[in-house]
């Protein structure tokens, strides 16, 4: 009788404990910060948990990929996060060294209807969300800048602000001025961007616009600048106006910012990443995502609201420029040393 | 010397010395074992890496980076530039802060107190914080700028987002340090000195040059090492103040690390502050064995 008791007992203990962890799945989202954070918990997050009550996503934010990509190196041993949004060229980088699990259409079936530019044959993860710089101004300027070639303009002298290269901001502006100038592209390292670039230099404030460019500009410490897109017009929104952001004439580039799946997860957490994952791209939360914060979807089957859409660049594609991030990458120093001789000295 | 020292010191008790002192030294070799020696050693090891143009590590070995870093002309001037400038700013710390410690050595009573408080309590506050109190007040909108204006400046001076906004936040940030290596260093003054001096006719400018100069060069000595380690190491204001127009080592081991994801670059520039801190270090004790 003790025996069954016992065996009775341990049963129950087994299947309590079981139920429990099953019931309480925790996984970690690992991704930007601010705004981002903000309006991805509230319009992806929080309906995943609430569609899947047994799921807890657990939201670590950093402000950049290249910080994510160090926290994921050091946690490859033993990885604490099960998802990441990131850069595509950071993607490719933790892709070349282990750190992510190449994403497909049969673990997440919703990677089928991604577009093609969101999908890359050598980077583990895949597109979650586009998006574009746009010039961004101070509605008070009389003459509100349409190119970035604009922002060379004697009325906006000392009262520009954008970061610069490395950051990606500067390498993107680089790139569609040397496109508007028939520069060499990729294989001249851009350097008609670069000599379009030391035509701007001596109207900036800053490179180094902290904690972010758009204040600067809502409080006319700057006057004009160059800003992300879902970012920029979050920010018009939110300052009633003060900020205005426009897609430059010369045209805009797409950034890609990837989802990807940690590598040598537990199996049952790997499981839950790849739903979460499934659920991020579906057409019904990227639709949610892209209305609220002005990320163009990724997947082609999202219809969004006239009044969104025309707030992000899928209205404007013939603007967008294209660009191989993954080559671009391997010739960044080299761009990197023109800056620093060429545009720099000129902003001084 | 102490009951301890002296009981350490007999012959009987020996023996039982080495032990304990090992004890007592052992948490804190551990702590920098774990916290220090292997963390610059795992730094070193970054720096003989490769990378990929995607700032992929790929592992192996080349001495590639460490060759490119002390050949290429812009890190040379990185490095040279950062030496400059931390030398600069350590002197202005030292021309500011002298008077104030000095001021604060003679001070008695309560009024010490609150002039140490006050000089003190800019470290209870973050240099993030303080730096962009010198934005505000250094912008072409801010206090410095309105007010040359209001006196018939016709434009603001650029004293922000350079160079200059640069040495006068990080000569700031850094008085604190300054005052108090000063203050640790001034035991050797004595007033007596001073005043016999004064008496055999001395000027009080002489009796600075020949007393008090040369016996304040202990704190001296270690307030220009404290800063100056400081000053190479700082990150933050150079970051912000700079407006992406100052090259430093500390700010470019982050972009290269962060932006551009080539670690075995910020590693290896991590490895030449390292150097220049060892340099400094023993400038300083040779510098010291010669004033004491």
């Amino acid at each position: 009788m003790k025996k069954i008791l016992l065996g009775l007992g341990c049963s129950v203990a087994i299947s309590l404990t079981g139920s429990s962890a099953f019931a309480q799945q925790t996984i970690t989202l690992i991704a930007y910060g601010g705004l981002f954070q903000e309006r991805y918990t509230k319009t992806v997050i929080e309906p995943f948990q609430a569609a899947n009550p047994g799921i807890t996503v657990s939201y670590f934010a950093l402000p950049s990929s290249g910080q994510m990509l160090g926290t994921l190196r050091a946690q490859k041993a033993a990885p604490q996060s099960d998802v990441a949004i990131l850069d595509v060229t950071v993607s490719k980088a933790g892709t070349d060294e282990g750190i992510f699990e190449k994403l497909d259409e049969k673990s997440v079936p919703n990677i089928a209807d991604l577009r093609p530019e969101a999908r890359f044959p050598d980077v583990a993860g895949v597109g979650v969300t586009f998006d574009n710089f746009d010039i961004i101004y101070n509605s008070d300027l009389k003459t509100p800048p349409k190119s970035l070639k604009d922002l060379a303009s004697p009325e906006l002298k000392g009262k520009v602000s954008f970061s610069g290269m490395p950051d990606i901001i500067g390498l993107s502006a680089v790139i569609v001025m040397d496109n508007k100038d028939g520069g060499p592209g990729l294989a001249g390292r851009f350097d008609k961007g670069i000599t379009a670039m030391e035509g701007i230099a001596p109207n900036i404030l800053t490179w180094e616009p902290q904690p972010e460019v758009y204040p600067i500009i809502i409080s006319g410490q700057a006057m004009a600048g160059i800003g992300w897109n879902a970012r920029s017009q979050l920010n018009a929104k939110l300052s009633n106006g003060k900020l205005k952001a426009v897609i430059p004439s010369e045209g805009t580039v797409f950034q890609i910012n990837t989802i990807n799946l940690v590598a040598n997860t537990p199996p049952a957490r790997s499981e839950v990443a790849k739903k979460f994952i499934n659920y991020a791209l579906s057409a019904e939360t990227q639709k949610r995502f892209s209305e609220d914060m002005f990320y163009a979807p990724t997947n082609a089957k999202v219809q969004l609201e006239p009044s969104a859409a025309e707030k992000t660049a899928l209205m404007q594609m013939d603007k967008v420029v294209p660009v191989d991030w993954i080559a671009l990458a391997k010739i960044r120093d080299a761009m990197m040393d023109q800056w620093r001789r060429r545009v720099v000295p000129a902003s001084r | 010397m102490s009951a301890v020292a002296l009981s350490a010191n007999s012959p009987k008790n020996a023996g039982r010395v080495q032990p304990m002192a090992i004890a007592l030294l052992l948490p804190i070799t551990i702590v920098s074992l774990v916290g220090f020696v292997a963390p610059v050693a795992n730094l070193l090891v970054l720096s003989f890496q490769k990378a990929e143009g995607t700032g992929a590590l790929l592992g192996g070995f080349t001495t590639e980076t460490w060759t490119t870093v002390l050949q290429d002309m812009f890190y040379l001037h990185l490095i040279l530039n950062s030496i400059a400038t931390s030398l600069v700013i350590t002197v202005l710390t030292l021309v500011t802060s002298y008077p104030i410690a000095l001021y604060l050595h003679r001070s008695r009573g309560s009024w010490r107190n609150v002039l140490l408080v006050l000089v003190i309590s800019p470290l209870l506050l973050s240099a993030v914080v303080r730096t962009y109190g010198w934005i505000a007040i250094l912008s072409d909108q801010g206090v410095v700028n309105r007010t040359l204006m209001f006196f018939g400046m016709t434009s603001p001076i650029r004293l922000v987002f350079n160079m200059t906004g640069v040495v006068i936040g990080l000569t700031e940030i850094l008085m604190p340090y300054m005052i108090l290596a000063l203050l640790a260093g001034f035991g050797h003054l004595d007033r007596q000195a001073e005043e016999a001096a004064l008496t055999l006719g001395a000027t009080p400018f002489t009796v600075f040059r020949r007393i008090i100069l040369p016996l304040s060069l202990p704190g001296i000595a270690l307030g220009s090492l404290l800063c100056f380690v400081l000053a190479v190491s700082s990150f933050i204001t150079p970051k912000l103040l700079g407006g992406g127009r100052v090259f430093l080592l500390a700010t470019e081991i982050y972009d290269q690390a962060i932006v551009s994801l080539n670690w075995p670059v910020a590693a290896t520039l991590s490895g030449v502050i390292l150097i220049i801190f060892g340099t400094a270090l023993l400038f300083y004790t040779r510098l010291l064995k010669s004033v004491m």
